[in-house]
Formats: structure tokens, sequence, C-alpha cells
């Protein structure tokens, strides 16, 4: 047969015939992966809460108000904040000025704070939302706020001390900064990982929500397990190379976003509640390590994990065989390693709590024996509009000749879709096997375009003969002297058949867009197959058929 | 085919009331219905926030009301071989109770569950996207024609389509959800292809416009006609099919869907070799403008 040899000479054909076994082999070596929906188990929705902010507030003012002093000078790096009468030795530590000096002088007492005026704001605003606060870019200074914050609560938050959000929707953006999302997505991925869950999602949307899909687990434990924070321990070596229990981690009160120093070395600063800093000092002092403080190492575990180990630093000896110490710091190291440390030390010290406030938007959990339900009815759905769909087309055609290649070109753009989605390892869910139906609804509409340009179906006056006697003619039009596939008649026809095609496509595209985002992702699946969809048939499916069907017009 | 002779018979100016007439009822209908409920179209579940349960049966509808008492049970529906339960809003401790509770007393109970910032960022997204949407089809529409009465023509069919969908929700009494928005844009893309289709043929064919529209028809119809037998097996699949395999439970969302798009395509048959054809006729046969035509 002549129809195989002229046809496998065409580029088009050729593509089509590869990209469909391509397709196959994808699907046979990758295997299709199933979404939540119809494997059973349980999904979170969450938001993360917070906004970056600018701020207009004087680093002065706030001192005077915190330490109720009469005024505050700023000489170089340093505030000083004179006070009227004594000041509480532990008020500038709790206030997050740690290395604060106070001085007192015929019932004045001067104190010494060394802190950049972003340092003070930060300071006051974690103090008085409860919150971490963090720097995220210099010019001008905009601050992330990790908690649920509007422009007024905070323009009532800076009133006491002179200051507000500046004007303009640029000073004030709900949501939090991609660097902070990806990072709770971090902490979210390890503290699954480290429970032992198998096949864990977590994806982010709008860079604003974060969805977690939990395989066979329900709903409830994902919340518990999500919300639940990691155990955490400090313990400390004794003389005899044993380990004993120091603290758990009710005792960290809070722990501080990573810190270099100017040698470049990296550590997590971490505070320890009051009761919790006498009984570190009495462990290290009863293990001996307040005088040899190199033998004894300070080591933290999280879930029985060791995630931190190192010899009592010196200096800290020294204090604490004379008082309990409540800030601490955990040294790692130096350079990115150390950077790339801290960073892991402070997502587990911080027992697997996620850096910023989230708030559960949305939450199920389908089981598995309805989700394979659900795939048996799809598959069904799927069946039946195939034969509904080739039933239509033979009604109209009457042709087997037009009816096989349609409904073979409309499966091997399901083929198509399936082995991308093989490939990519993505997930088909509800949604998408109800795309690929669609699919199959407009790729079967753009088909008849096609044959119908071709064989001129749409010709007027021209109803009471049957497409047969129509397609003969569109032979004898095309002669088969000359090979259809190179007659100019038969080529304007096509291109003008695309050009229809084409722009239902790019309509059927960008109608689509809007749900890749829409839903928190529930529809991605759905528009990403439908966009898939059309462009492979547009590009690979539907020029290879326009040649067959030209073909099988033209050599009857 | 009736439709065959509405189009050449009667001249465009009295047919084109028809869609207007239409037109019209559907702006009422979603008038109506946003003076009475604050949107024009019944809002879901998933825009309003709540909790939907799904349990298998094992006893009657009031054991299994008397169940969950304690909790704002708005409705319960039988599905197949499921109770759908829905419940209002809640505070996420009692839901963390009620998720407890349905998965102690049932096996395989599907929930779905969406707070207010759930509802309300999805309120904010359709009414941020479908525009959008909408405006990106308009100008891939006029980037195609390069023509605006056609163009403007093509547009207006589908909007009349939406509209006449989004009317059909609220006779039918389907709400507006994730599904049935998918839908709503799935039209966007459904109802101009044929509309582009047959504005492709009037203009770029040789030959009287009535003949070219007929002509394009045959193949318009069947276009729509596998789009409709597609979807029609997606309604009866997810609607209708639990009846005769009990086993098999509704599929809320693709029913949903399929339903929106079954009207939508209903109207798009009719805005398509109505609205939009009479509009083209009008257009190709206004005096100057035929000559004009027909050297291309």
């Amino acid at each position: 047969m002549s129809l195989l040899h002229d046809l496998s000479k065409d580029r088009r054909v050729v593509v089509y015939a590869a990209a469909v076994v391509l397709a196959l082999i994808f699907i046979a070596v990758f295997g299709l992966k199933f979404g939540l929906d119809l494997e059973g188990g349980s999904y979170l929705q969450l938001q993360l809460q917070g906004a970056v902010a600018q701020v207009d507030v004087s680093p002065e003012k706030i001192l005077e108000a915190q330490f109720n002093g009469t005024s505050v000078e700023k000489h170089g790096d340093s505030y000083f904040v004179t006070v009227q009468g004594k000041v509480d030795s532990t008020l500038a530590d709790d206030l997050g000025y740690s290395g604060a000096k106070i001085v007192e002088r015929d019932n004045t007492s001067k104190v010494t704070i060394i802190a950049s005026p972003e340092t003070v704001i930060t300071n006051y605003l974690k103090k008085s939302l409860d919150a971490d606060v963090r720097i995220v870019s210099v010019a001008p200074v905009k601050y992330e706020i990790r908690t649920n914050v509007s422009r007024d609560s905070l323009n009532l938050i800076l009133a006491p001390v002179g200051g507000s959000v500046p004007a303009g929707e640029d000073a004030f953006v709900d949501g939090v900064t991609a660097d902070t999302v990806d990072e709770t997505k971090k902490v979210l991925d390890s503290k699954l990982n480290r429970l032992g869950l198998q096949d864990i999602k977590v994806r982010i949307v709008d860079n604003k929500f974060i969805l977690i899909d939990l395989a066979g687990m329900d709903v409830a434990t994902a919340q518990d397990v999500v919300g639940k924070p990691g155990k955490f321990e400090i313990r400390i070596q004794t003389e005899n190379n044993q380990t004993v229990h120091v603290l758990y981690g009710d005792a960290v009160e809070s722990v501080d976003i990573p810190q270099g120093d100017r040698q470049g070395g990296w550590g997590v600063p971490f505070m320890l509640s009051e009761e919790g800093a006498k009984v570190f000092q009495k462990a290290a002092i009863d293990a001996g390590a307040t005088k040899n403080p190199d033998a004894h190492y300070i080591s933290m575990y999280l879930d029985k994990d060791e995630i931190f180990s190192a010899p009592l630093a010196a200096e800290l000896a020294g204090s604490l065989a004379k008082t309990p110490v409540r800030n601490l710091e955990a040294r790692v190291g130096s350079g990115d390693a150390g950077s790339q440390k801290a960073k892991e030390l402070y997502i587990h010290l911080r027992e697997g709590a996620l850096p910023v406030n989230v708030e559960v938007v949305g939450s199920g959990q389908v089981s598995a024996a309805l989700g394979k339900q659900f795939k048996v009815q799809m598959v069904i759905a799927g069946l039946i509009a195939l034969l509904a769909v080739a039933g239509m087309i033979f009604y109209r055609y009457r042709e087997k000749r037009v009816v096989l290649p349609m409904i073979t070109t409309s499966l091997s753009e399901v083929v198509m879709m399936l082995g991308i989605w093989a490939l990519a390892g993505w997930q088909l869910d509800l949604a998408s096997l109800a795309g690929i139906i669609m699919v199959i609804g407009t790729g079967v509409d753009q088909l008849v375009i096609i044959t119908d340009e071709l064989i001129r179906g749409g010709e007027a006056s021209s109803l009471e003969r049957s497409i047969k006697e129509r397609a003969a003619e569109a032979a004898a039009k095309a002669g088969t002297a000359i090979a259809p596939t190179s007659s100019k008649v038969y080529l304007g026809r096509l291109s003008r058949a695309f050009s229809i095609i084409l722009g239902a496509a790019a309509t059927t595209v960008v109608a689509m867009l809007p749900l890749l985002y829409m839903g928190f992702g529930a529809l991605t699946g759905f528009a990403l197959i439908i966009i898939l969809g059309v462009f492979l048939g547009v590009a690979i499916a539907r020029p290879a058929y326009g040649r067959i069907i030209g073909h099988i017009l033209g050599t009857s | 085919m009736e439709l065959e002779d509405i189009i050449s018979k009667y001249p465009p100016r009295q047919i084109i009331l028809l869609p207007i007439v239409i037109i019209v009822l559907a702006l009422i209908s979603l008038g109506v219905t946003y003076l009475n409920t604050g949107s024009p179209v019944h809002l879901g579940i998933e825009f309003t926030g709540g909790t939907l349960v799904t349990v298998p049966q094992t006893g009657t509808e009031d054991t299994v009301r008397s169940q969950f008492e304690g909790y704002p049970l708005v409705d319960v529906r039988n599905i197949g071989s499921r109770y759908m339960l829905q419940f209002g809003p809640m505070s996420d401790s009692d839901y963390a109770r009620l998720a407890k509770q349905v998965n102690e007393k049932y096996e395989g109970a599907e929930i779905k569950h969406m707070g207010p910032i759930y509802s309300k960022e999805l309120q904010a997204q359709v009414i941020r996207y479908l525009p959008i949407s909408f405006l990106l089809m308009a100008v891939v529409v006029f980037l195609v024609f390069r023509e605006p009465i056609v163009s403007l023509l093509v547009i207006i069919s589908a909007i009349a389509d939406i509209l006449i969908a989004a009317a059909s929700m609220n006779l039918t009494g389907v709400q507006l959800s994730l599904g049935t928005v998918a839908a709503l844009l799935m039209l966007i893309g459904y109802s101009v292809d044929t509309d582009i289709l047959l504005s492709m043929r009037v203009l770029k064919r040789k030959g009287a416009v009535d003949e070219k529209i007929v002509g394009a028809m045959g193949t318009g119809l069947t276009m729509t006609g596998t789009t409709i037998a597609a979807v029609l097996s997606l309604i009866i699949v997810s609607n209708f099919l639990y009846f005769i395999i009990p086993s098999f439970s509704r599929m809320d969302v693709i029913a949903d869907m399929s339903t929106v798009l079954i009207f939508g395509l209903a109207a798009d048959v009719f805005n398509t070799w109505v609205t939009n054809a009479q509009g083209l006729r009008w257009y190709m046969n206004r005096p100057g403008k035929a000559t004009r035509r027909q050297k291309k």
C-alpha cells in the first residue's frame, strides 16, 4: 500500500508517530501517579500570615519609652539612655539588648546599648507583636513581620513611640517574602521526613499558601502531625563519657534568627526561661563543665536525633560558675557551611515550629476505597465519552475511513498527554481526568474543522449530498495524478483550517490560564492538562492528521 | 432544519430581537438573585465556608443527623451509597473534634473543610481572574480577525453564552463552586470555537453569505455535538450512574461542572447560529460593504 509509504516520508507524520511512541515509553517506564483524591489521604491548606512593611519611627523615642528614660543620645554605634532612678538589670536583656551596660550615679542610671537603629526598631516590633521580625531590604528598610498584622494594627503599635507606616501601597504589603515561604516549606519537609512519612508533597501556591498532601492518613491525624512540635532535649557530657538530661524544649523560651559575627562564624542565639537557666547552670556545675569546659560537650537532640554537639564555651563556663545565663548561642562554624548549618539548627531548635504563624484555611480527606471508585467511574466516563464522540462523528460522515483516523488521533493525543504527565512525575487527580475528557471533546472539534475544510463539507448547497460523494469529489478536485500533499488547493485549505484552529486553541488556553492559580491549586491539573492537550494537538497531532486524512481522501 | 430557515427567511433586524430578549431574561435572573443574595449566582460551600462530609450509608438519615447534633449541620443529602452532610462555619477546635468523630464512626469518610480565609480568598480570586480570562479572550479574537465589528460580534456571543449559562445555574439550583467556575471558563473557549469558524467561513470564502452560514453550520453543529456528547457522558457517570450501580456515588465537582457546560453549550448553539450569524448577515449585507468584501 502506498499510503504508508507516502506518509512515512512526511515530516509531520514522522514527528507525530515518534511522539506517540515516546509517550508510550514514558508511561511504561515512569508509570502514572495519581493524586490524593484518587489514592486516598488527606490534605492541608495553610496560609502564611505576615506582612512586609516600612516604618517611620525614631529609635531614640523607642528606647526612651522602653526604658522610661528622660533622654536618649546616640554616639557612633551606641545609644545612651538616661533614666531617673534604678534600672532593673534584666530589663535590657528582656528587651533584646544582651550586651547593655548600666552605670548608676546620683539616682540616675545611664544605659549603654550597642545597636543600629534597625536593630532597635526590630526589637521593638518583636516585643510588641510577640513574633519574629526580620529586615528584608535595606533601601528603603523593610521589615518582614511574621505574624498576622494589618496596616492599622501596626500603626497602633507604633503610635505610642510617635511612629507610623508611611503612606503608599508599597509601604505595607500583605504576605511574607519568597525566602520565608521557602524556609517554611523546608521546615515542613524536614519535619515530615523525620517522622518517616512517605509520599508527602508540600507545595507552594501563590507565594502565600502551602499545600500539604499526606497519603494514607486521615485529616485529624494530619493536623496533629503538622501542628505537633518535635521533642527537643539538651544533654550534657559528664565525667565518664556519659551524657545526662538537662532540659526539654519547654525551657527554651525563644530562638533567634542565625547571626554571623565579624570573623565569619555563625551561631544560633536562643534564650532559656529563668527556671531553665538555673537548671542549666546547676547541670554544668554538677558535671564539672565549668571547670573543664573543653571536655564537656553540650548536645541537643530532636526526636532522638543529635542535631548539635559542641564543648561548652570557655567564657560561658566562666559566667555559669557565678550566675545563671539566659541568653545562649549555639556556635556551629564559619563560612557558607556554617551559615547553612546555622539555618538547619535554627529550624531544629524551634522543634519544627514554623517560622511564620500559619492558619489552616482548608483541609480534607478522601478514603482510598472512595478514590479507587472515583478512578473507575472516570475511566467509564472516558470510555463513554469516546464512544459518544465516535457515534456523533459517524452520524455525520458515515465513513469509516474518516471516523477511525479521527478517533485514533484523539486517543493518541490523550496518550501524549499522559506521556508528558508520566515524564514530569505529575499526579493525575480527579479534575485532570475530567480535563482529559474535555480535551477529547475539543480535540475532535478541531479534527472536524480540518476534515470539513479539506472536503469542502461546509460548501453551500451541498447538504443533500452525502459526505462520501463529497469526499470522492474532493479526491477528484485534488487530482489523483498529483499527490494531494503537494496540491496547492489542498495546502490552501489546510492553512485556512489551521487559522481557525489556532484562534480557537489560543482562546481556550487564555481562558484556562487563571485556573493555574485559582483555588489553591485544586484546578491546576485540570487547566494544565487542557493547555497541554491543546498545544500537543495543534503542534503535533493535527498537522499529521491533516496529512493523513488528505491522503485517505485523495487516494481513495 | 428550522434554524436554517430562520437564518435566511427573516431580516436580521427581526431575528436579533430573539437573542436580545433571552439575554435580558438572563440578566433579570442574575439581577434578582443578586438582589436576594448579594451575588448574581448562588454561592456554593467553597465560597461561603463550611464543611462537607460524605459517609457510607449505614443507617437512616435521622441516625446520621442525631450523630452530629452538636455541630452546625445544615443539610443531609442522599448521594447514592453515601450521605453527604453539609456543615456551616465552625471554629477550628470544633472542626478538629468533628474530623476525629467522623473517622471514629465511619470507615472511608470524605471530608472537605473550607475556612473563612479560604472562601474569602476564593471570592477575591474569581473577581480578579474571571475578567482577565475574558479580556485575554477578547484580545485573541481581535488578533485573529483584525476587524472590530466581526470581533465584537464574537465577543458578544461569548458574553451571552456565559450569561445564559450563569442564569441557568440559578434555574437548576447549581451553586457556584470551583468546578463551575472552571466550567464557565471552559465555556469561554468552547463558545469562541464555533464563532471563529463561522466568521472565518463567512469572511474568507466566496459565495452568498446565507449559504456560507448554512455551510458553516454543518461543521459547527458537529463540533458542538461532539463536545455535548463528551459532556453528556460526564453528566451520566457523575450524576446518574449510581442509580444503576449502587456502589458508585455522585461526583459533585464533575456533576456541577458538566451541568453548567451543557447549558452553556446549548446557549452556544443559539448564540453562534442566531446571534452571531445574524450579526454577520447584517454586517456583510450593509450597502457599500458587500462589494468590497466580494473582491477579496
